[in-house]
Parts: structure tokens; sequence; C-alpha cells
């Protein structure tokens, strides 16, 4: 047969060169061509955090993946998927996977966070810094489950705990039927963001009479941290802050509008962005305001400026200072009007001042006010958390169920109350400590919560708010229905010597394989080479015997 | 899953037919030519069927679940072309006795195999992931060429003026079930 069909080809090649050609071109493309194919699953994956502040990189480095997965207790890791479920992940888990050298891992979460117990929320939470603060090499990725993942990961259990314990014959069975996995990223190496710019927003109220009026600047940073920047949040820090100021000052245009409750004192509202990489909003406005302008309401007369940050939760209330205020000064009678008012209508709260100096030598600063402290205006932040250091100011955990509505309303009411004894002077007047200025309908819950389920719908971390986010703009927006001036301000990062570097690629799609192992290819053609030999065998004999005596050569 | 498995699968589809050529004497007969005409002719019975079924079958509007028995009954039907061409092939094509049959099957079978399998092995075979149904279409193809020499068989048989009576019924009744075997199965 291969005579007469070389015979047939030789005729072809002889004929025409273009037949040739026409017929190796298409089988050559063939051959070539890359294969889309057909996973078992696709899922959508996030990647952990990696940025550099002021030249020190944290989080994973790298992106790409195209390795098999196993599990943690399988006992070869290096150059492998490790996949974990949150329910069992734990800090040595993944050490002993970073240890060994696996070439990824992911962490499937669950869909519902509150399904979660606890105690394994309050430990994921306090892993998560310090995850990120090494820098791994591993690329590490956050799934959230859904019954295909999970169907993949028991698979990829049974098949990871069975391995190193049984004979030589269990193994080969074992091969033939199991299923590996595959797992591959589609998307390219991470690479810095260049020219990102975050974008903060300001706005004021004139105060009336005269020139020269005292400042009072308001302060919410409205971005938000996690260890994955797609899965950051952000309810309670710091969505609470941000909904909070948007409510102050709502508050004080509607009493600004008026003659009569019209006051003396200029109110300054910044919305700023980039908070959680060490304030860079707040520090670049605060040098462009000060060094670059010649005047601006930040270089007049301040009275003080008061830092919101985590308020949606918790019955204590927390003044941060870096300087305790000296008697006679406003910051001091804030805090005096604070206290009565927590005295006399709250008693329920604890009120405290906690005072920290600003220690220039460490990485990043506490508060947000020790910005301003460190040009020398007077600041404090209010936060119901006692320390900065506390877990969920930065944790992909604190979702929308974090923020407790009526704390955060009590808190808005209590904040508006004394604010507004400062502002009018009240107790030098006479105004008993419990005066109720703002009655219990002035203070719009529903306000508040909308603000707080918008925020907390989409994650607003700061790689992922550029200029032309929305929300941005609709911050833009509502902060222009109630305050004048509203402008924006954007931080675009050093070129010779950046503050901050972002990097892409953090979100991603994974697709997961069904693959068998080598072996399993060469038994198939064991059984196949088998097979055909038995054919072989079963056809000659059918032809030497009687059956075709015609037939038989 | 690799070009391994593509192999691996290939080899299992293809292997029987080389085996079956070479071992029931039809390369001393030189009968390859024929086998590709075998093959031609397939292809333009398949053309015809196409071209048949499209026209006069409209597709079928109606509920997803119910089957339409009637439609595919008639659908089917139109197999007694592949029995057609069978038939016509064996006549035509020069080939004495019961070789006739043997290089009419496998030129039919062949070509099917090269039609329809072909390029799903290529494709799919060649991939990462994994599916037991590659194997399973080669296996698939194996069992399709006993069934076509059974068929080709079982026609010539039908056509022998000089065949008994009493053959005729189960002779009629065995090309009656290769034409109905799809429709039957489901």
């Amino acid at each position: 047969m291969f005579e007469e069909a070389s015979e047939v080809f030789d005729n072809m090649f002889k004929s025409s060169f273009p037949l040739t050609f026409i017929v190796f071109i298409p089988a050559v493309l063939i051959l070539v061509s890359p294969l889309p194919a057909e996973a078992a699953h696709e899922f959508t994956v996030y990647r952990m955090q990696q940025y550099d502040l002021q030249g020190q990189p944290y989080g994973t480095r790298n992106a790409i993946l195209n390795t098999e997965a196993r599990t943690v207790e399988a006992e070869v890791l290096s150059r492998r998927c490790v996949i974990m479920r949150l329910v069992d992940f734990s800090y040595e888990r993944y050490q002993k996977a970073l240890r060994q050298s696996a070439g990824a891992v992911v962490i499937i979460l669950p869909k519902n966070m509150s399904t979660m117990p606890q105690d394994i929320v309050q430990q994921f939470m306090e892993l998560e810094p310090e995850m990120l603060a090494t820098e791994t090499i591993v690329p590490v990725y956050f799934a959230l489950e859904d019954d295909e993942l999970l169907s993949i990961y028991t698979q990829t259990l049974t098949s990871s705990s069975s391995q190193g314990s049984s004979s030589a014959a269990e193994v080969l069975i074992h091969t033939a039927t199991a299923n590996g996995f595959q797992m591959v990223t589609s998307g390219a190496q991470s690479k810095a963001v260049s020219d990102w710019s975050i974008t903060s927003l300001e706005g004021r109220l004139a105060g009336t009479g005269g020139e020269d009026l005292p400042t009072i600047v308001l302060v919410a940073h409205y971005d938000s941290f996690g260890v994955a920047p797609w899965l950051s949040y952000g309810a309670d820090s710091n969505g609470s802050g941000v909904s909070m100021l948007l409510e102050l000052a709502r508050l004080f245009s509607r009493l600004y509008t008026y003659k009569r409750t019209h006051a003396g004192y200029n109110l300054l509202f910044f919305v700023s962005g980039g908070g959680k990489f060490n304030y860079q909003g707040t520090k670049r406005w605060l040098e462009d305001n000060l060094d670059h302008t010649d005047s601006s309401l930040l270089q007049d007369n301040v009275a003080f400026v008061l830092c919101l940050d985590t308020l949606g939760n918790g019955d204590s209330l927390h003044l941060h200072v870096s300087k305790p205020p000296k008697e006679g000064t406003p910051q001091y009678a804030l805090l005096k009007e604070l206290e009565t008012v927590v005295s006399s209508q709250y008693p329920e709260v604890k009120f405290s001042m906690v005072h920290k100096k600003i220690n220039l030598a460490d990485d990043t600063l506490a508060w947000e006010h020790e910005r301003f402290g460190i040009r020398r205006l007077p600041a404090f932040t209010l936060s119901h958390l006692n320390s900065h250091r506390e877990a969920q100011r930065s944790s992909i955990m604190d979702v929308r169920p974090h923020v407790d509505l009526r704390k955060l309303s009590r808190n808005t009411k209590l904040i508006a109350e004394a604010l507004a004894r400062v502002i009018y002077n009240l107790t030098e007047k006479g105004a008993p400590g419990d005066l109720q200025i703002f009655t219990e309908q002035m203070v719009q819950e529903e306000q508040l919560s909308s603000v707080v389920d918008w925020l907390t719908a989409q994650p607003r971390a700061a790689q992922l708010v550029d200029k032309d986010s929305s929300v941005v703009s609709t911050l833009e927006y509502h902060l222009g229905r109630y305050l004048k001036d509203v402008r924006r301000h954007y931080v675009k990062a050093d070129k010779r010597d950046p503050e901050f570097v972002f990097y892409d690629q953090l979100k991603q799609t994974m697709n997961a394989y069904r693959v068998k192992p080598a072996i399993f290819d060469l038994l198939l053609a064991v059984c196949i080479a088998a097979y055909l030999g038995v054919i072989y065998l079963a056809i000659q004999v059918c032809i030497n015997s009687t059956w075709f005596p015609s037939m038989s050569p | 899953m690799t070009l391994f498995h593509f192999g691996n699968c290939f080899a299992l589809a293809y292997f029987p037919y080389f085996i079956t050529y070479k071992c029931s004497g039809l390369s001393e007969y030189n009968a390859f030519w024929r086998c590709v005409q075998a093959g031609a002719t397939y292809l333009f019975v398949q053309l015809c069927k196409m071209l048949f079924l499209a026209t006069f079958f409209p597709t079928w509007e109606g509920g997803a679940g119910v089957y339409d028995f009637v439609g595919e009954f008639m659908k089917a039907t139109v197999d007694l072309a592949d029995l057609l061409g069978l038939h016509l092939v064996m006549s035509r094509n020069a080939g004495k006795g019961e070789y006739k049959i043997m290089v009419a099957a496998m030129g039919w079978a062949t070509a099917e195999l090269v039609m329809s399998r072909c390029i799903p092995l290529w494709v799919g075979a060649r991939g990462i992931e994994f599916d037991w149904k590659y194997i399973q279409m080669s296996f698939d193809s194996n069992i399709s060429l006993v069934h076509y020499i059974a068929m080709a068989a079982v026609v010539w048989m039908f056509t022998r003026y000089d065949l008994p009576k009493s053959f005729r019924l189960p002779v009629t009744v065995l090309l009656g079930l290769c034409v109905y075997k799809a429709f039957l199965m489901e």
C-alpha cells in the first residue's frame, strides 16, 4: 500500500509546485496553530497586594502561573499551586508552602463572609498584615468559592493526601483514575503602573463676619485596604468616616444657609485619597497649600483639624492626639465639648483621649492627624479604635455588616453637637450640657445608610480608583450639593524618587484544566498496543482458518 | 491532552484499518485505488443525503422534550442511501467475488474515519484538558469498521440472485436493522 501511496504523492510533487504548496501550507499551519482549549472550570481570582511604599516593596511580586494543583497535605509542594480554604488556613501552613518553594498559593474564600465563625475571621484579619509585610516571589491569589471550585478542591485533596502511602499497583490504578488539575492564569506578568494619580476632593463653607476667620478642617480618607485590592471594601475603615463627613457637610450647610445661624468659622471639608498608603493625598495637599500658594485657608488661622477614621461601630470613642491640647485653645474647647456631650447626652459611650507622639522613624504614620501635626497644624483623629495597629483598619473582612448603622448615626450626632457647641460658643454663653441642637430627625439615618451601602458596594483600593472613577465623581457631586468651591486635587508619584508605586494585574481569570499524569499516557499506549496485537492475531487466525479459503495469501 | 495522547487515539482508531487491509490480502490485489474510489462514493452519497435532508426536512419547531418520531423516522429512511451507495460501489467496482465486499467496506469506513473523526481528535485530543470521549471516539471507529463490513456483506447477499429463499427474510431484517440502528437507539 505504501508503494501506491508514494506513487500518488510523487505524481503530485512532479506535476506542479503550486499544488504541493496548497497541500502543505495548510498542513503546516494546522500543526502550529495554537489551541483554544476549554477548561474544566474558569473563575476569577484576585491577586494579593503588590506595591512599593517609600522604596520598600510589599506583597507578592509575581502574577503568572501555570502549575499543577495540590493541597497542603501533599508531600511534594515545590512548583505546584497550593490550594487552601479559608477554614483550613493558618500561618504555619502558608509558611510551609512558601518554604517548599511552591509555585503559587490560591486561597478560597467563602462567598458570604458572614457564614464564617468569628474566630476564623479574626485570625485571618490578624494574619493579613503579616502576609503583606514580607515580599514574596510567589503569586498569591484569592478566589470566591462556588460549587465547581469546591469539587476541584475536594478532588485535589483526595489525590494529594493519598500520595506516597501506597504500593506500586495502587499507584498505577490511582494514576488511571485520578484527576489532576492544571491551573493556568491568562494574563501577563505584573508591572508597575506609571502615572497613577490619586484624587482627593475639598470643599468649603465660608463663615460670616469679617476677614481672617478661624478655620475648622474636617478630613476623612475614602480609600480602603486589604490583603487583596479587589476584595477590600473598607466598610468601617473608612466608609463610616466618609459617610459621616458627608452628613456633617449637609447639616452645617443647612445651618449656614440662614443668616441667624451663620457662624463665624470657615469650614473646610477634605476627602482624601491614598489614606492607607501613608496618607499621600493629605501630604501633597498640605504641601500645595502651605508651600506653593500664597493664600490659603490653611495658612492663616486654623482652629483645629478633625480627622474621622473608623467610627461605624463600638461603644467607645478615642480622640487621638500627638500633643495634648493646651488650655484656652480651640482644640481644648473641642475636647471639653466632646466630654460634655458624651457625659450628658450619651452616657453609654466611653470617651477618652489617647496621646501618642509622632514617631518619624516608623515606616508609616499612625493616624491622619499626624500629617497635619508635622506641619504644625493642631489636629486630632476621632476613632472607636484604640490603636492604629488594629487589624480591622486594613482587612478584606471589613464588609458592610461591620458597620452598625445606629452607632454610626449616634456618633454622627455626637460629633455634630460638639462641633456646633464649639462653633457657636455655646458653653460660654451658658447653654446646658444636655441641650440638643440637632433633633432626632436632623441626622438622617437613611442618608448615612445609603452612602455606606454605596461605598461598600465596590472595592475602593487606591490602586483601583483613578481620576475617572465613579467613586470620585459621585463624591464630587455630593460635596457639590452642600459645599462651595469643590475642587479636585491630584497626587502623582515623583518620577525619580517615588513615594508609592502600584502594580497592575490585580484581577485575573484562572482556568483549571483536568489533566492526567504523564504515566497515564504511557499506560494507555501499552494498553492500545496490546489491544492492536490481539486484533492482529485474531485476524490472522480468522484468515488462516477455513472461513475464507479464497483469501489466504 | 498532549500530542502523545492524540497519537494514542489516532493509533487506536487507525491501526485496525491498517491491520485489516494488510491481513485480508487486499494489498495483494492492488486494491488501493478501488478503496479510494469507494471513499469518494461515500463522500458523494453523504453530500446528496445532506442536500436532501436540508431541502425536504425543514427544522422542526416545537418543544424540546418531545421526540419527533415521524420526522426522525423519515430522516433515518434517508440512510437507505448508504445502502444504495454500497451497492453501487460493489456493482461498479471490479473485483472478484468476496473482495468486492472488503474493498467497498474498507473504502467506505476509511472515508468515514477521515471525515468525521480526524478533526475532532486533532482539535480536542491535543488540548490540555483530558476527556474520555476521545478514546471512546477512536474505539467507536473500530466498531463502525466491523459494522460496515457486515453491512456490505449483507447488501451483497441481498443482491445475489442465487440466494436460497429461506435466507431472504433474515437478510432483509438485518438490512433494516443496519439502516435504522441510529433511530432505534434513541
